[in-house]
Order: structure tokens, then C-alpha cells, then sequence
């Protein structure tokens, strides 16, 4: 199908762009190309301009602060102090703490991601073709736990992991299986967090996969269904590659949150016990607070630098092959 | 259609009800919590229906704060950068997706890793910038940092990627102008994605809290985050009743939004006939 | 390409943006200074002043009085929320946006001082009305900068008739009646734990710190110049307070969220170490106002004396205030004692002014009498721009000491080299 080669264009700078087959005159072609040039110019420009200045300026001055030893109390005078070139990124990466903190993080995206997305994308599925009453009802009530306040959910989700009396203890004592401490133990703090997360976040992949799933043709299930394909067939040979452009950018999206990740520990566990559940971005917060920002910067940097990584395995892995 | 439809599959419907009950319930005992006194609320183990339901915390928040203004800052800030977001994200994500044009692949790559630094690291510059230009405690203020995100860009180029390039041929040939095509062709296609990208949007704009803290100087210019913390935390204590109660407030226009939305992401869908 | 034509004009800006950073000029020797004296006569104009949470809401009221002994000055307060109040400060102090007054956390004085951005004290204003531990927050590098508006300080509250059943009749006042009396709740009176104390973790050098003053500790060494924390004083404190967890008396696994009300209402854990805030908080766990009798309060048992930890909230004008003279006014009206009286009324925040507690809405609670005493031996951290940072590295080594029973005498020696890397800050 057209619409399926075209969408499945999407990696960076691939995107074919202007009329193919039959060929105008050169003078036509160029002054087309002129005109879709400035046509492109006048539609970027509003957004440029903004952007410009109020996202890539301090995105230099922060970067520029990561080279020097720019504490609080120099912010006012920010040339006034001292270039240390990468003193403060090779600090970072000798930091214990700082080095847990990836571990944690690392963990946490490992398990978290394919978590959330398999939630959301079978809430999507089930939802979108799998009932057929109440789907409104349904959709808002997976969409709630986007939308609680954080602490409203730090204190019931406190409540569930209780060890005595808490939810989850006691559910698991009806199959005589004994909970662990949850928040205060620091082998099982981590899924704790990554069990609240998943709750919290999966709502957000679940609307993006249903607004993705309204394009997938009804006709195409229909024809093969008549062939004798069963739904997990249909699932995996029709609805999954026609969905991929969408599945990565719902993985992009939640990778990129997913590293980092500050909410959940910060709320529920201040990245205790035992530095068990210490992310990056709490301890580049952490820094911040403490004013010293230079290393700070260079500590968002470096977290930037992993995104970026592994956004661009991402864009590699999901695309589709011709 | 019929026969390969859930033909009432009970047991899926079952399944689901158990688990939207179990995904909706703190946010259902958010709500009821609302009604409780902070004492019942400090309870161990948590009660779950209120021993006695009040309005209590609902009147005394109203009567303590400046409702009106703060919900009409708050409102105005996300309905703007909603609408801002919403008009040149798209834009920039039509020009990146059909449109070819000199640094296209600059501008790409740039919008693409700002969305990947953590926000903490400008946060500081960006508040110097913007007392520098006058605009601490302004509405303004708490508008033009985000009235452009790299999010919107991404998400919309990536929609309109997967429209038929043969559209943007039948409006030249019709002799449109590039900017016809795309607010006359393109964008009433895009109905799913700006409905989407409306709801995210204003979702993090009405729940932001930290930039509108900084930027005010005096309280007309809160938000109404901003102005909830301030009743429900205490050096040492925590008003739960107060927090849930604003918290609960805070969620409606949100919960109404999302209902209006995502209708219109599917009825877009439908009746555009994506193939 | 012009791919890379504009990286590498991305890249040569940011490096020449770098390379002309000037670099440090070294401060002057940071000399004690005294501020400039305060004219005479009535405040005028405007003054702004930011407080958080309560203290904010509550303020105006006050505040109407001044205006009305003081015609022609308005007093503008902005109520600030305690959430991410530090931010706020840090980055209107950046962009200098501050207030012409405003209420600060003590232990945010040295931070603030060290951006260059309080007004010294003038020397008109008489120091020592104050308690002690708390006119020493305002102290940075021998500046004062502000004063003391109000405290609070750390007492042992514990359940008297539980006391009662364990053979207790009067509080303990030395370190080993502490812990047997603690140890006395869990066999005679029921108490599932004997005493609640932070097992580490975030802001527990508030629980510890008292035992290491009581033993007569002193967190800085060479004449204030440097953080000393592995002295023997506070070893001592960090062995006898890990003691209370290896012996089972203290919940080493205890709720992220603590649960001190419900619990000490329940006779659970029938003891616990905070401050006046926590009387109508138990109080109304408790059930309400009969749950006075129920329980008591007592100063932090002595080793070689009794100290706590004192805290409490400052008034400090701003450098760049535009009204100095009116500001300083303002502060030193809210610093007489009848006024700090009134403002107890009006939000229970405990006065800083000695004097003001011989007022008989103070000497008439048992209780708070207790608070009082405790302040004039309580104590505060050092105002050290890094104490944030450094006390960092103490909690999370006393963490370690109390989950799994690290070895204090080590745990402190890495923090002392941790706060030695870090330094002052000043």
C-alpha cells in the first residue's frame, strides 16, 4: 500500500521530497524548488525564531558552563570564573554515586519501556477493536493515572507497597507468596518504582497507539481473517508493521522520559535506600541545588550524550527495511 | 466486520473492568480522599470510603484563595501555548516532512536534541534571559518560553509523513501556493495528531509548576499550581486534605478536555479516510 | 556540506564563548564587616517582603500595624510556597530579582551570604536578645546578615502513662536512662519499637547532631575554618545512636513517609525526637485536646550537657534593596518582643527574642516551657555555603551505619575526607 512505504520513510533526513516520474522543464523545476524553499522558510520561521532564543541561547550558555567551575555564587558574573575544559565530564564519570545512578537508570529504562509499551499498546488494541461499548469510559479511566497529582499517587502507591498491610502484600499472601519490603529494601525499591511508573505512564502510549491504530485498515484484517488468519496473526503480520513509524516514536518518546526519570524516586523514596533508586537526573538536581553548576551542566550533558545514543539505536533498530 | 469483531467477548470486557477499577483507583481515591478530614487521611491502614464526607476542604480552599484569578492565569498560559504549539509545531513538521529546503536536516537534528537535554540545565539561563527582557511576573512571561516545543515538531512530522505526497502534487497542479496547500490540504488531515498534541500540550502547561513559581514576583501572577502548594505544604506538614482537594480541582478542566479530544481523534481518523 | 558548515560554526562560537571566560579574579580576604546604621524617623515607601507557606498568609495582618504606626509605608507581602522555595530564591537572587525582605531558611544563610546577596546587620541592632544557636545562623564568616525571627528546636516526646506502665515516673536525663527507658517501652508497655529515630537518609544529621552536641561536639575546627566531623565527640554520638538500631529499639526499615502521629497515638512506637510543630499534630492523631495528658516532652538526655538542634526562620533584607532604611525598620519592628508575642498568637511560631518568652502566653504550657529551656543550649550547623553538600555524604554514611551496621569510626573518616574535598565554600 502507498501510504505504507511512505510512512515507513521515517529516518532522520530520508524523507524523498518533490515530484518524481514525469519531468518539467529545468526552469519550471528550479522555480518550483525556489518557491517551496521560501514556502518551507515562512513555515519554519515563527517557530525558529522562538526556538532560537529561548531554547538554543541557554542551551549554549549551560553548555559553556559546563566547561568551567561555575558555582551559585558566580552566576551573576558568568565569565568571571575558571575554564577547566573536561575536568568537570571525567569528575562525573569517576563519581561513585553519579555511576550508580546510571545503573539505576539503566535498569530502570531496561525493564520500564518494554513494560509500558506492552501495556499501552494492548490497552490500545483492546480498545480499539477488541470491545465495542464503553470504550470511552475505558480510555479515560487508563488515561486518570497521567493526570493524579504526583502526590496523590506517592500516597496510595506508599499504601500498596506497604509490607504489613499493603495491597500488593496482600494479594501476593493469597497465592502464599510472602512480599518483601518493597520501598525499604533496596533489591526490590527499584521494581517497586518501575511497577508505579509503568502504571503511571502507560495511559500516554496508549492514546498516541490508538490515534496510530484508526489508520490501520479495517479491509486488510477482513481479507485475512476470510484467509483463515487468526488475531495474533492478524496482530503480528498487519497491525504491528503498519504501526511501526508510531512505535517509534512512542519508544523514543518514553526512552527519552524513561532516562530521566526524577518524579517517582524523588516523591517516594529521595533515591533511598541505599542509593538504590538514585537516578541520573535526581543527582544532576541534587547538584544544581547544591550550586554547583558547572559540573552540573556537565552532568546534563553527559545524560543528553547517552540519549542521544540511544535514540539513534532506536531510529537504526525500527526501521524499516525495503 | 462482524465476525472477526469481539463478539461481545465477555471475558475481555471483564478483564478490562478489572483492570481499569485497579488503574483508575488511586485517582478515584484521590477524589474521595478530597472529602476527608487530613486526620482520616494520616490514618494507618488508609481508610477508603470517608467516615464522614465533607465539603470542608473544598470551602476552605475556595475561601482562601484567589480562585478566579489564578484559574484564569493558568487558563489563559495553556490555552496560548496550546494554540501556539499547535500553529507553528505544525508548520515546522509539515515543512520537515514534504517540503525541501536549505538546513532542513540542521533544523531537524537541532529541534530533535533539544528534545533530548534534560530541562534542568537551562532553566537557569532561561529565567536570566527572560528577567533581562522585563518579563519577570508577566503573563508573557510565563508564555514565550514554551509557546514552541521540539515534541510538537516531531510528533507532527512523523503523522504527516504517512500522508499521500500525491496531495501536495494535486494542489500545484491545481496552481494552490505552497502555504494554501498545506493550511488548505494538509492540516485539515491532521485532526488526530493536533488533537493529540493539544492534549499533551496543555496537560504539561497546566501542570507546570516550577517556572511559573520563578517567574512570579507577587501573587496576581500565579498559576494555579503554584497557588495550591502554597495552602497544601507546610515546612514540616503536609495539609493532605487541602492537596488532594486542590488536586482534584486542578484535574477537572483536564478530564474534560481529554473527553472532548479524543473523541475528535477518532471521529478524525474515520472520517478522513486514511485508506 | 552545510551539515557540517554549521556545526563547526556552532563549535567555534561556543569555543571562543569559552575561551574569553576571563577567569577568577581572587576575592578579597572575606574581613568581618559590619553594616551601614539605619536613619532614624518613620519607614516609607514600599517594602516587599516574601514568606513561605504560612508565615506568608499570616504576615499581612501583622503587617497592617506597622503601616498604621508608620503612615505613609505600604508592606507587601507575597506568600511563597515552601515547595521549591530554595529554587526561587537561588534564581531570583541570579537574575537579581529579589524582594526587599525576606524570611530564609537557616540553613540557607550561608548559601545566600556567599552570593554576595544579603545586607549586612547594622550595628544598632542588639545581638544579644537573641538566643544564642540562633543568632549564630545569621553568622557568616563572622558577618551577621539579618536576624533570628522565629525558632524551633528538638525535643524526646514520649507517651506518660505508656512511661508510666514501663516504671518510669520522671524523664531521663542522661544518655544511658534514654535507652533503657526506650528499651523499658518495648518490654513493659507494648511498643512494637522504643524510640523512632531517621535511620539515615535525608536530613537525619538533624536526629544525630543533637547526641554529638550533647556530647559537646564542634562540627568546625581550625578557628571555623573547616568542617570536623570525624572528632571523637561526634563518634561517640553516631556509636550510641547506631546502638539503638542493633539493638532492636529503633525500626531500621521504617516508611519512607513516617508515620510518627498515627504511631505514637497507637503506642506503637511510643517515643520519638521533633519539634513544636508536632504537638497539634499528635494531638490531633491522638483524638484531640484530652490527648494533652497523655504525653510529655523532655530536653535531650545530657552526656557532658544537653543540646538539640535549633532552626527556626531569619529575616534578612536584600543588597539590592531599593528602600534599606525602611527595610531594616520593618525587620527590627518584627523583632520587638511584644510584637513576637503577638505573632506567636497569631501562628505558634516560637519567638527568637529571649525576653518575649516571660510573656504569660508562653510561661503558662508545661510543653512549651521545655522548648524554651532546650533553646538556650540549642545549637545549629555551620553556615558554610557547602553544608547542603557536605551533610549529604553524612546521611547517607549514617544510613549505612543503621541499616547494615557500618562501622561508625569509618563511615565518619570518609565523610570528613568528603567534606574536606568539597570544602567550605567560603
Amino acid at each position: 500500500m502507498s501510504t505504507a512505504t511512505e510512512r515507513d520513510a521515517v529516518t532522520i533526513g530520508d524523507a524523498q521530497a518533490g515530484p518524481t516520474g514525469s519531468t518539467p522543464s529545468s526552469r519550471k523545476r528550479v522555480g518550483s524548488r525556489l518557491r517551496e524553499g521560501r514556502a518551507a522558510w515562512i513555515l519554519a520561521l515563527p517557530f525558529l525564531l522562538l526556538f532560537l532564543v529561548f531554547t538554543v541561547w541557554p542551551v549554549f550558555q549551560s553548555l559553556f558552563m559546563s566547561f568551567t567551575d561555575t558555582k551559585a555564587k558566580d552566576l551573576r558574573t558568568p565569565f568571571a570564573v575558571a575554564f577547566v575544559g573536561v575536568e568537570n565530564y571525567t569528575r562525573a564519570l569517576t563519581d561513585e554515586t553519579f555511576l550508580r545512578a546510571a545503573r539505576n537508570t539503566a535498569y530502570f529504562v531496561v525493564v520500564g519501556v518494554p513494560l509500558t509499551l506492552t501495556l499501552g499498546l494492548a490497552a490500545a488494541v483492546a480498545l480499539d477493536r477488541g470491545i465495542t461499548k464503553f470504550r470511552s469510559a475505558f480510555r479515560l479511566g487508563f488515561y486518570t493515572p497521567v493526570v493524579t497529582s504526583i502526590v496523590a499517587v506517592a500516597v496510595v502507591w506508599q499504601f500498596l507497597l506497604q509490607q504489613d498491610f499493603g495491597l500488593i502484600n496482600t494479594v501476593l499472601g493469597w497465592f502464599g507468596i510472602p512480599g518483601p519490603n518493597w520501598l525499604g529494601d533496596p533489591n526490590w525499591s527499584m521494581p517497586a518504582l518501575i511497577m508505579m511508573a509503568s502504571w503511571r505512564n502507560f495511559g500516554t502510549s496508549m492514546i498516541i497507539f490508538l490515534a496510530g491504530l484508526q489508520a490501520v485498515p479495517w479491509a486488510l484484517h477482513e481479507a485475512a481473517a476470510i484467509d483463515g488468519a487468526s488475531a495474533w496473526q492478524r496482530f503480528r503480520f498487519i497491525t504491528i508493521p503498519l504501526l511501526r513509524p508510531i512505535i517509534l516514536f512512542v519508544s523514543v518518546i518514553t526512552m527519552i522520559g524513561y532516562l530521566q526519570f526524577f518524579e517517582e524516586p524523588f516523591v517516594m523514596t529521595n533515591g533511598g535506600p541505599l542509593d538504590s533508586t538514585i537516578s541520573m537526573s535526581m543527582y544532576t538536581y541534587k547538584q544544581f541545588g547544591f550550586g554547583n553548576y558547572g559540573y552540573a551542566a556537565s552532568l546534563s550533558y553527559l545524560i543528553f550524550v547517552v540519549i542521544a545514543i540511544v535514540t539513534a539505536i532506536q531510529f537504526r533498530l525500527l526501521r524499516e527495511n525495503q | 466486520m462482524n465476525s472477526i469483531q469481539a463478539k461481545g467477548k465477555w471475558w475481555l470486557y471483564l478483564l478490562l473492568t478489572i483492570a481499569v477499577i485497579a488503574v483508575a483507583a488511586p485517582f478515584i481515591w484521590m477524589v474521595l480522599g478530597s472529602l476527608k478530614p487530613t486526620t482520616e487521611l494520616r490514618q494507618t491502614p488508609p481508610t477508603w470510603w470517608p467516615q464522614n464526607p465533607s465539603l470542608d476542604n473544598y470551602t476552605q480552599l475556595f475561601s482562601r484563595l484567589s480562585f478566579g484569578t489564578y484559574f484564569a492565569n493558568s487558563t489563559i498560559v495553556a490555552v496560548v501555548v496550546t494554540a501556539g504549539n499547535l500553529l507553528f509545531c505544525s508548520m515546522l513538521g509539515y515543512a520537515l516532512a514534504m517540503l525541501n529546503f536549505r538546513g532542513k536536516n540542521v533544523v531537524f537534528v537541532a529541534v530533535l536534541a533539544t528534545l533530548m537535554i534534560p530541562g534542568v540545565v537551562t532553566f537557569v539561563p532561561l529565567f536570566v534571559l527572560v528577567a533581562n527582557a522585563g518579563l519577570v511576573d508577566t503573563l508573557p512571561g510565563l508564555v514565550l518560553p514554551f509557546l514552541v516545543a521540539p515534541f510538537g515538531v516531531f510528533l507532527m512530522r512523523q503523522f504527516i509523513l504517512g500522508l499521500p505526497r500525491d496531495l501536495l502534487d494535486a494542489g500545484r497542479v491545481d496552481g494552490a501556493g505552497e502555504l494554501r496547500i498545506f493550511a488548505r490540504i494538509i492540516l485539515p488531515l491532521c485532526g488526530p495528531a493536533l488533537a493529540t498534541l493539544g492534549i499533551l500540550t496543555f496537560l504539561g502547561s497546566w501542570n507546570n509548576f516550577l517556572w511559573p513559581l520563578v517567574v512570579a514576583q507577587t501573587e496576581k501572577t500565579y498559576t494555579l499550581p503554584v497557588a495550591l502548594a502554597l495552602y497544601s505544604k507546610g515546612q514540616n506538614s503536609t495539609n493532605y486534605g487541602l492537596l488532594l482537594a486542590g488536586a482534584t480541582v486542578v484535574v477537572i478542566p483536564i478530564l474534560l478536555l481529554f473527553v472532548a479530544f479524543q473523541r475528535k481523534v477518532i471521529e478524525g481518523i474515520a472520517t478522513t479516510g486514511i485508506k | 556540506m552545510r551539515r557540517t558548515s554549521a556545526i563547526t560554526l556552532a563549535g567555534v562560537t561556543a569555543l571562543a564563548l569559552t575561551v574569553s571566560a576571563c577567569g577568577r579574579q581572587d576575592a578579597a580576604s572575606g574581613s568581618a564587616a559590619t553594616g551601614k546604621a539605619v536613619s532614624s524617623g518613620a519607614a516609607k515607601g514600599t517594602i516587599t517582603v516574601w514568606a513561605m507557606g504560612a508565615e506568608g498568609e499570616n504576615l499581612p495582618t501583622l503587617t497592617k500595624e506597622f503601616e498604621a504606626a508608620n503612615p505613609g509605608v505600604k508592606v507587601q507581602v507575597t506568600a511563597i510556597p515552601w515547595d521549591a522555595a530554595h529554587d526561587k530564591f537561588t534564581t531570583a537572587i541570579t537574575a537579581n530579582k529579589t524582594p526587599d525582605v525576606a524570611m530564609v531558611g537557616t540553613t540557607w544563610m550561608g548559601e545566600f551570604a556567599g552570593m554576595n546577596a544579603l545586607d549586612p546587620t547594622p550595628p544598632a541592632v542588639d545581638k544579644s536578645v537573641f538566643f544564642d544557636g540562633a543568632q549564630k545562623t545569621t553568622e557568616v564568616n563572622g558577618t551577621s546578615f539579618g536576624v533570628p525571627w522565629y525558632v524551633e528546636t528538638r525535643l524526646v516526646y514520649y507517651r506518660t502513662d505508656l512511661a508510666k506502665k514501663a516504671g518510669i515516673t520522671t524523664p531521663p536525663t542522661d544518655w544511658a536512662g534514654l535507652k533503657t527507658m526506650a528499651k523499658a517501652m518495648q518490654t513493659k508497655a507494648g511498643a512494637k519499637y522504643g524510640i523512632g529515630l531517621q535511620a539515615g537518609g535525608t536530613g537525619s544529621w538533624q536526629s544525630v547532631m543533637p547526641f554529638a552536641w550533647s556530647a559537646g561536639a564542634y562540627l568546625t575546627k581550625d578557628g571555623g575554618k573547616a568542617y570536623n566531623f570525624d572528632s571523637p565527640e561526634v563518634l561517640k554520638a553516631s556509636q550510641y545512636y547506631q546502638s539503638f538500631f542493633t539493638d532492636g529499639i529503633a525500626d531500621k526499615a521504617a516508611p519512607a513517609t513516617p508515620t510518627t502521629e498515627p504511631d505514637f497515638a497507637s503506642g506503637k512506637v511510643p517515643m520519638f525526637i521533633s519539634g513544636p510543630w508536632e504537638m497539634s499534630a499528635v494531638e490531633k492523631a491522638g483524638g484531640g485536646a484530652k490527648f494533652k495528658e497523655k504525653y510529655g516532652v523532655f530536653q535531650i538526655p545530657a552526656d557532658t550537657k544537653s543540646s538539640s538542634f535549633v532552626g527556626g526562620s531569619n529575616l534578612v533584607v536584600f543588597k539590592n534593596t531599593k528602600n534599606r532604611d525602611s527595610s531594616w525598620k520593618l525587620v527590627n519592628w518584627l523583632t520587638d518582643p511584644k510584637t513576637q508575642v503577638k505573632w506567636y498568637g497569631m501562628s505558634t511560631d516560637l519567638p527568637s527574642v529571649k525576653s518575649a518568652w516571660q510573656d504569660p502566653a508562653l510561661t503558662a504550657d508545661d510543653k512549651l516551657a521545655v522548648f524554651g529551656k532546650q533553646l538556650e543550649t540549642a545549637q545549629a550547623p555551620p553556615s558554610f555555603p557547602t553544608w547542603e553538600q557536605v551533610v549529604t555524604s553524612f546521611d547517607t554514611e549514617m544510613e549505612k551505619v543503621t541499616k547494615t551496621g557500618a562501622d561508625p569510626a569509618a563511615a565518619l573518616k570518609t565523610v570528613q575526607k568528603q567534606a574536606e574535598s568539597i570544602g567550605t565554600g567560603n
